[in-house]
């Protein structure tokens, strides 16, 4: 297995300095300096800030500086905010970005298959066209709409109406939920977080619902379909010849047998789980990558947009390989060669 | 040398196109990602609206009901700005609305503007009173209110913020030329102080920058009192000095924080960043009394219209008045609009989708449903100036015989500025004539000129366009329209197109981020394009300076608009103090450029505010933003002090 994932991550290296050259090839189409500096530089200002972006260098210099100081997760400094490094950007952005997708994540998984599996087992049936239905019809309606509805009765309606103790924010200033704090064990500093669970509800339980809901939608026609094509395998009426139960049918012998497409649709959005939801993550104010990324096209922050790509990209590649991998880990029919 | 404005509020598209960096706030723009997300957003919002005003209907009753003992003890205003924030608090940085409004309350210029007064004028603020001018206007003497002190920070001996002194003013302008900074602000000193610029040239040769070597026209008295002599009289300098990148900083803490400083301000202002992690960045900002800052009250000098609204009440109360603000930063204005409403916000400007619910569609009043809870709606025109430019060297729409200005002039009288108004701006922008926006001097009386060419008036835009040898626009090649991307832009470069085909002009939009805008502008290859200005500070000459000949591209005047005799004035009313002469030269060099006819417009936008009842004191104002230490807040009238 070690010799597999060691072959894909060699062949996945053109790719991904592939990536790197498309993403800094394009960002050069356009000249930043114009925008950075307003309408009012001269053409001195102009070459002399180009200069100090390293903008005058050939490309293929460019290009190998970033690479080079990427090995080390040396991103640079953000043009936009002087003194701040992309890499502390990246680190303080992520812990945001995953405390809604990773519950997102989670939820959205469990509901969606336990639905998916009731649905594909009573087929036909009131129950698989109710969940049909409303999986339809969460699909039909806009991420937007979502949100702005959920601000509305979620966070804001509740308050008005009085409830003082309701928890949910409509948004504004994000705290993190957990701090890193440290305790002493012969001298030895040991850290642990220290956790708010409070502050999560407030800021994150609110997004993280609204994500679940416009997943589940998705979600629940994939399992299900994916559900319905076990439920006519010949091992499922055996099963149930056999008198077993039908949490024992679901739960056991078609959920194990469901696993690969299930890994598979899992495992694709774990890039997402740390790039996060760009419009959550703007309306919500959650200083996530997502955001902090959209901010840095519209900024033409490049060293910004490149030290992020960077770091997406990686994670697609490596959850790409992790995909086959757990491929074989549950399924012993796939061999790793 | 030429003189460049409007660093501040200005590096824009159009207003409408460019609203997250240069009007952010204020357009009505959809800043999201695309046309239909921005149709669901205005459909579900819509919606909302009914839904809010029940909502509220409730909420009153409740908040009557809400306990006294959930008053906050310290005094927080709560204020929304409708950005992911300031990129720097180091003002030499700065050069956004944002940062302004940040670090106006962390530093403190030599002057400031009177917070009540319009129109607007300066007071001294560091400064123990205004700098004597000699007679010539070149030397100007300046002397420091004793007893200001920097704030408390290790970066002094002990912790504790030393006096200000002459030389950290004269270290803080050097910063402005220093490479390091990208010269972002230099601006402001540029042609105007005697050897400021050679000192830039000097310093850029050298190793390292020396903050110690001598410019001709800065002299140092002693620790309160320096003197600048000044290469010509410049009447707008003044008015620079109150220019937030100008703010005083101390040596100590730039060279112990280095480009923490960015992050890590110190200062003399009314509030301090108590530590790095008050600024979440792009999603808010702490700031809290400065314990040590100096003796300054609330003014005593008001307008009359101001006592309708009690600004008058406080004078004389020691500043800062609140002890705490908390500034979030919204991307969407969806949040902030809910955060007004709940109470959560002390003010909010009116996002365009929230227009509807907030006021009248015909008599354009608030609402019963606000007014009814004590909130007021204030209406602040801004300095604006949108535009259609039109590149004076370009070979078909350039050129100052009469047929090139008679295509400009039809050009002009093709277009309906009203109509753009209504579709983009829910009517609420002032449509006006000439350059000079509302509100100063050369502005005319009601917004119309005789001699402009404002349209829809198709007959004469024919007449003209036969004038310059295109009738009934037969032989006019299709014109390049630059313009800023985004979905509001495309519709407003759709609408601009159809005005101007109903006289046969085409055009062909070229929709281009802003970066490729300001570059094709830049390089004289636009040459039909939209931009808009606003006004560094309240002074005409600010937009006369657009212009200005020597000001050609890439330089402000991106008309590349040459008249000597327009120049010759130009130069004149830059030492001109302000008085009826100056106004009546204001108003000639306006009509000279409208027969030029080198842009179509104009337009300015109205901000409307709507103000909590426990906000206190708040008149609003976006050419200067020290005014947050003025501002007051009135627990008792909150709903649920507690949230």
């Amino acid at each position: 297995m070690w010799s597999f994932i060691l072959r894909r991550l060699l062949y996945n290296v053109p790719v991904y300095l592939g990536i790197l050259l498309l993403v800094m090839g394009l960002l050069r189409v356009r000249n930043p300096v114009y925008a950075y500096l307003g309408k009012n530089a001269d053409e001195k200002q102009i070459a002399q800030l180009e200069e100090s972006f390293g903008l005058n260098d050939p490309f293929i210099v460019q290009y190998g500086r970033f690479l080079w100081k990427g090995l080390r997760l040396d991103f640079g400094e953000s043009w936009k905010y002087q003194g701040t490094t992309v890499r502390e950007k990246l680190l303080a952005s992520i812990p945001p970005s995953m405390s809604i997708t990773v519950p997102a994540l989670i939820l959205t998984s469990v509901i969606s298959i336990t639905v998916g599996l009731m649905s594909s087992f009573y087929r036909g049936r009131w129950i698989d066209r109710l969940l049909v239905i409303a999986a339809v019809l969460g699909m039909s309606i806009s991420f937007l709409v979502y949100i702005i509805f959920g601000q509305f009765f979620g966070a804001f309606l509740p308050k008005q109406m009085g409830l003082e103790w309701w928890p949910l924010e409509i948004g504004g200033s994000f705290d993190l939920w957990f701090s890193m704090s440290s305790f002493s064990v012969f001298g030895l500093r040991v850290p642990y977080p220290d956790i708010n669970a409070m502050t999560w509800v407030k800021f994150c339980l609110l997004p993280v619902l609204i994500s679940v809901i416009v997943s589940m939608g998705y979600d629940t026609r994939f399992y299900r379909a994916v559900m319905v094509e076990e439920c006519n395998r010949d091992y499922i009426i055996t099963a149930r010849a056999k008198g077993a139960t039908k949490r024992k049918i679901m739960f056991v012998h078609m959920l194990k047998n469901a696993m690969i497409p299930i890994i598979t649709r899992i495992m694709t959005t774990l890039p997402f789980l740390i790039t996060g939801s760009i419009l959550l993550e703007m309306y919500f104010n959650i200083p996530g990558m997502g955001r902090t990324l959209i901010t840095a096209i519209t900024d033409m922050d490049y060293p910004m947009i490149q030290g992020f790509t960077a770091v997406i990209a990686l994670l697609y590649i490596l959850s790409i390989i992790l995909t086959d991998v757990l491929y074989a880990l549950v399924d012993p029919r796939v061999r790793l060669s | 040398m030429a003189m460049r404005v409007g660093q501040n509020l200005t590096r824009c598209g159009d207003a409408a196109d460019r609203p997250q960096q240069e009007f952010a706030d204020e357009t009505f723009e959809e800043s999201d990602m695309n046309a239909q997300s921005a149709r669901l957003r205005n459909l579900a919002l819509v919606s909302l609206a009914a839904l809010s005003a029940a909502a509220m209907t409730l909420h009153a009753g409740v908040a009557s009901d809400a306990g006294e003992g959930s008053r906050a003890a310290e005094k927080v205003l709560r204020i929304p700005m409708t950005t992911d924030g300031p990129k720097s608090l180091d003002p030499v940085r700065g050069s956004t609305t944002y940062e302004n409004r940040c670090c106006s309350q962390i530093y403190d210029t030599l002057v400031q503007y009177k917070y009540l007064k319009r129109p607007y004028e300066l007071e001294p603020s560091l400064l123990e009173e205004m700098p004597a001018i000699s007679a010539d206007g070149l030397v100007w003497h300046f002397k420091l209110k004793q007893g200001v002190y920097f704030q408390d920070d290790p970066c002094f001996p002990d912790g504790k913020g030393r006096e200000v002194v002459a030389s950290d003013v004269f270290y803080s302008w050097k910063r402005v030329a220093d490479p390091k900074y990208q010269f972002k602000s230099f601006w402001l000193l540029e042609d105007t102080i005697v050897g400021f610029d050679e000192f830039k040239l000097a310093q850029e040769k050298a190793a390292t920058f020396d903050y110690s070597a001598p410019v001709e026209g800065m002299r140092l008295i002693n620790d309160c009192e320096f003197e600048l002599t000044l290469k010509r009289p410049v009447q707008q300098f003044m008015w620079r000095l109150a220019q937030f990148q100008l703010s005083i900083v101390p040596r100590e803490a730039i060279e112990k924080y280095g480009d923490r400083f960015n992050r890590h301000p110190v200062g003399t202002g009314p509030f301090i960043l108590r530590s790095e992690d008050d600024w979440k960045i792009g999603t808010s900002l702490t700031l809290h009394r400065n314990p040590t800052y100096r003796e300054e009250f609330y003014p005593d000098e008001w307008m009359p219209e101001d006592e309708a609204f009690g600004f008058h009440k406080p004078a004389g109360t020691r500043l800062p008045i609140v002890d705490r603000i908390e500034v979030t930063f919204f991307v969407e204005s969806q949040p902030m609009w809910l955060k007004f409403e709940a109470g959560e916000l002390d003010y909010t400007t009116v996002p365009e989708t929230a227009y509807e619910s907030a006021f009248a569609r015909r008599s354009r009043n608030l609402r019963p449903a606000y007014a009814n809870r004590g909130i007021t709606a204030h209406k602040l025109p801004l300095l604006d100036f949108i535009f259609r430019g039109f590149n004076m060297e370009d070979p078909l729409l350039g050129g100052y015989t009469e047929e090139k200005k008679a295509l400009r002039k039809a050009i002009c009288l093709a277009l309906d500025w009203e109509e753009m108004n209504e579709a983009y701006y829910n009517g609420t922008a002032l449509v006006y004539d000439g350059m000079i926006p509302p509100g100063l001097d050369g502005y005319p009386a009601d917004g119309r000129l005789p001699n402009a060419w404002r349209g829809p008036d198709l007959e004469r835009a024919r007449e003209y366009l036969a004038r310059a040898g295109y009738p009934d626009g037969e032989g006019l090649p299709t014109i390049d329209y630059y313009t800023s991307n985004g979905a509001t832009s495309e519709r407003m470069a759709a609408l601009t197109a159809r005005q101007l085909a109903k006289v046969n002009i085409k055009i062909n939009p070229r929709l281009v981020d802003f970066s490729t805008l300001i570059e094709a502008v830049d390089n004289k290859k636009a040459p039909f394009f939209s931009f808009a200005w606003g006004s560094d500070y309240p002074d005409a000459e600010n937009n006369l300076a657009l212009f200005y000949g020597p000001n050609e591209a890439p330089k402000p005047n991106h008309f590349n608009y040459k008249n000597a005799e327009f120049d010759a004035l130009y130069e004149k009313i830059r030492t001109m103090p302000p008085g009826p002469e100056r106004t009546a030269i204001y108003e000639k060099m306006r009509d000279m450029v409208l027969e030029d006819c080198p842009y179509a417009g104009s337009m300015a936008r109205i901000r409307h505010y709507l103000v909590h009842p426990w906000l206190l004191n708040y008149k609003p104002s976006e050419t200067f933003f020290t005014w947050m230490k003025y501002l007051d807040v009135d627990d008792s009238k909150r709903p649920g002090a507690s949230r």
